[in-house]
């Protein structure tokens, strides 16, 4: 082999692994040109430095006082001659090719200056631990799974617990007096000085932090005072985000261990530790990184090293000096919202000749792109009601999930498509996440603005249609998202719309050809139930999350309704939480349409407001022979008229509250509007709203035209 | 002097061609659909094993796992065996 080798190894009371780890790397030695071991040990008094001469190792011994990670390991590189510098702690037991693996490293290109392998972890290392490292490590791996090579701007991570340096790099970087995370600062350093460093996978040792939970609790709080110190990196804190971070953590823990084949009752032990091991470290990490708020007696507590950390540099009074900025890697997901920069640098796909008949009767390969989804999602009910009749209608449907934010990162495509099922609609056709699998479609079919850009990229289509369930660039403040929403209907797509509003603003505003399709009904669920009618209550959908919701302008008029007639009996629905209202109230959260239908059956009057589109829910309640009431002027209008079925009221509390007691007190009027609600949703069926859909995306494939 | 009337042999050709076209196209079209339906049916049958995100691979290269297949065939072989004697003994 090519360079000359100096394996360092700092000990403490290291006796447990000593022996084989230096075995280990002695029945290496036939990997190098030249291999010397130092072990430099701090205070021992377990017998480290006799196993270490009678291994055949060069042994320095200092005072524990002056150990430091840092200083004690420029302390050992001084003391050695070889070319490259190779550091293990004392429980890292190199595995076969591991001394060839980290010369492998260098050799990857000229400006390497630290390769670093992966921690494999011992038998009796906890499924926590183990699943960790190699997840972790995996994410090191080149696309291949083989060796990476990281510049500036990349990868940050380097651990030296198994890490090896060219003399010359380590010379010109050098650890400094850092008490913790010196390899990490290293990192930063010798990648901002224009050195490489290498991943190699086969460059592994067996290593694992495997302690007690309050042990482990320690040493976390320690390794994050330490990246506090020399990265200044603060761990973010909070009880729901810890909450959903630690049983995402068990999820994850349970899923390896099953695929581990480990045995239900160890399943059941491990699980209980993994909660405690997660919670324990989200807290040790927080309090790691605020050490310096703490006093030191607790600092000493805390610490499995008992010490207290200094004063941050920052923090230290009259400090003139420039910043030190923290050097944060790329991140290894892609741009948000990528699939816009890829448009704007590609333009659209090229589409294909439509065939004959497809304009007009036959059947079609239909790829709808839809944006994640959760349980009660309105829009994706939509959708997946529409996709299931075009299916009965013999076209084939496919489903891909468009997911650049990474909601459903782990959920795997069979999954999904049972939720899709479950909660919507029961579709036929297959569900992909991505477009890695995508092999083209008659028709494309965008369903939100987040899709609609990767939809123009999509190659091997006919024609493209945008299913527009509302004008998302309201959904916004000033913001990329909603300049980027609106870019979406400038797309050279068509337009097929939920109202007659948003028809004529895709075609007036942006020019756009369209189509127009009704809101269905689920009749099945939303009827007149066998419940009696109150005379008093409003049944309120009170979604505050959804500021187009104007839940705030409801409740005001509730409040002046409340003081006129103090019998009246609220129920809100469709949000899961309890929001705080002016009048006492009763909460239903999230319910299914046949629940829901129950309230509706029972209420007096509907209070479902909307600045943008209308919404599925009016309908919904008319269906149950409930009158409701919505806003004047916006789109209502277009789909109920201006004195139909549904009340309308102008953007005012008190008009509004007036137009509520209306329909409370004048049971003519309720009649009225009750009678109209049910006939007008008669034929409201999705069936017909999917014939509208059908409709255009024949109009859709007739604009790309016949092949020429 | 060629007749007005006579057909363009080229644009016969072409005719062919876009038959055969078409052809092409109703067949990609049908083994698309029986792809959608192929991956919907897999979809389908491997939802428990993604839920739980058990990789069928992984298990069946540990230790033991094809020794415990080969067993559980046995067994099921034996089983129908016994009940086909039971309906010959029964009929």
């Amino acid at each position: 082999m090519g360079r000359t080798v100096s394996v360092v190894v700092p000990v403490k009371d290291g006796a447990r692994y000593l022996g084989e780890l230096l075995a280990a790397v002695s029945a290496q030695a036939a990997d190098t040109r030249s291999l010397e071991v130092l072990v430099v040990d701090s205070g021992s008094i377990d017998g480290s430095p006799e196993i270490a001469r009678a291994a055949g190792a060069r042994v320095l011994e200092i005072p524990a006082g002056e150990f430091g990670h840092g200083r004690t390991r420029d302390l050992a590189a001084e003391s050695t001659s070889g070319e490259v510098i190779a550091f293990l702690t004392q429980d890292a037991t190199p595995l076969p090719g591991w001394l060839a693996g980290l010369e492998r490293g260098f050799d990857l290109a000229g400006d390497v200056g630290a390769v670093y392998g992966p921690h494999r972890a011992r038998p009796e290392t906890s499924p926590m631990i183990a699943r960790e490292l190699e997840a972790f490590f995996a994410t090191h791996e080149s696309p291949d799974g083989g060796a990476s090579l990281q510049h500036a701007g990349g990868e940050g991570f380097l651990s030296n617990v198994n890490a090896a340096y060219r003399r010359d790099c380590w010379a010109e970087i050098r650890f400094g007096d850092a008490p913790y995370a010196e390899d990490q600062a290293f990192a930063q350093r010798m990648l901002a000085a224009g050195w490489a460093k290498a991943y190699v996978p086969e460059a592994a040792v067996l290593h694992a932090h495997d302690y007690p939970p309050a042990q482990f609790m320690r040493r976390y709080f320690d390794e994050y005072r330490g990246l506090r110190a020399a990265l200044g990196h603060v761990e973010r804190f909070g009880l729901r985000s810890t909450v959903r971070d630690v049983r995402a953590l068990v999820g994850a823990d349970r899923a390896w261990m099953v695929q581990q084949g480990i045995s239900a009752e160890e399943m059941r032990r491990w699980s209980r530790r993994s909660v405690v091991h997660h919670s324990a470290r989200r807290l040790a990490s927080a309090l790691g990184s605020r050490a310096h708020a703490l006093p030191p007696a607790m600092q000493r507590r805390l610490s499995l090293e008992g010490t207290v950390a200094g004063p941050l540099p920052d923090l230290e009074p009259g400090a003139d000096a420039p910043p030190r900025p923290v050097f944060v890697p790329a991140a290894r997901r892609a741009v948000i919202w990528d699939a816009v920069r890829r448009y704007a640098k590609h333009g659209p796909a090229a589409l294909r000749p439509v065939l004959p008949g497809q304009a007009r009767e036959a059947a079609l390969h239909v790829a709808c792109v839809i944006p994640p989804f959760s349980r009660g999602s309105g829009g994706h009910n939509s959708i997946l009601q529409l996709m299931r009749r075009l299916e009965l209608a013999g076209h084939t449907v496919t489903y891909w999930v468009s997911d650049e934010l990474g909601h459903f990162d782990g959920h795997r495509p069979a999954r999904l498509r049972r939720d899709l099922r479950e909660w919507f609609a029961p579709i036929e056709g297959p569900v992909f996440v991505g477009f890695e699998d995508w092999y083209g479609a008659d028709v494309v079919i965008a369903t939100g603005w987040q899709t609609a850009h990767e939809v123009m990229l999509l190659p091997g289509c006919r024609a493209r249609a945008y299913l527009i369930h509302d004008h998302e660039a309201e959904f916004y403040a000033t913001s990329v998202e909603s300049r980027w929403a609106e870019a979406t209907y400038a797309l050279d797509m068509h337009c097929i719309c939920a109202s007659p509003w948003l028809e004529r603003m895709m075609r007036e505003r942006y020019g756009r050809t369209t189509s127009l399709f009704d809101f269905g009904v689920d009749h099945a669920a939303y009827r007149p139930r066998a419940v009696e009618r109150r005379r008093n209550t409003v049944a309120l959908y009170a979604r505050d999350a959804t500021p187009r919701r104007a839940v705030p302008l409801a409740l005001m008029a509730l409040q002046e309704l409340a003081e006129r007639r103090p019998g009246l009996r609220v129920v809100s629905f469709g949000n899961g939480a309890m929001i705080n209202m002016p009048v006492p109230y009763e909460h239903y959260g999230v319910l299914s349409p046949r629940a829901l239908s129950w309230v509706f059956s029972e209420a007096t009057v509907g209070l479902v407001l909307s600045l943008t589109n209308y919404s599925l829910i009016p309908q919904e309640m008319l269906a149950c022979g409930l009158p409701c009431v919505d806003l004047a002027g916006i789109s209502a209008e277009g789909i109920f008229g201006a004195d139909g079925a549904v009340a309308l009221s102008a953007f005012h509390p008190i008009a509004l509250a007036d137009q509520i007691e209306r329909l409370l007190t004048d049971r003519d009027e309720w009649e009225a509007r009750s009678h109209a609600g049910i006939a007008f949703t008669a034929e409201r069926t999705w069936d017909r709203a999917a014939g509208q859909v059908e409709a255009g995306l024949r109009r859709a494939l007739a604009a790309t035209g016949p092949p020429r | 002097m060629e007749s007005s009337s006579a057909v363009d042999p080229r644009e016969a050709h072409i005719a062919e061609l876009e038959a055969r076209v078409a052809e092409l196209e109703t067949e990609l079209h049908e083994q698309a659909a029986r792809t959608a339906a192929t991956v919907a049916e897999a979809q389908e049958k491997l939802y428990w094993l993604e839920r739980w995100h058990v990789d069928l691979d992984r298990v069946m290269k540990r230790p033991g796992a094809l020794a415990a297949l080969e067993g559980l065939r046995r067994a099921r072989g034996l089983k129908r065996r016994v009940a086909r004697a039971k309906r010959r003994l029964s009929s």
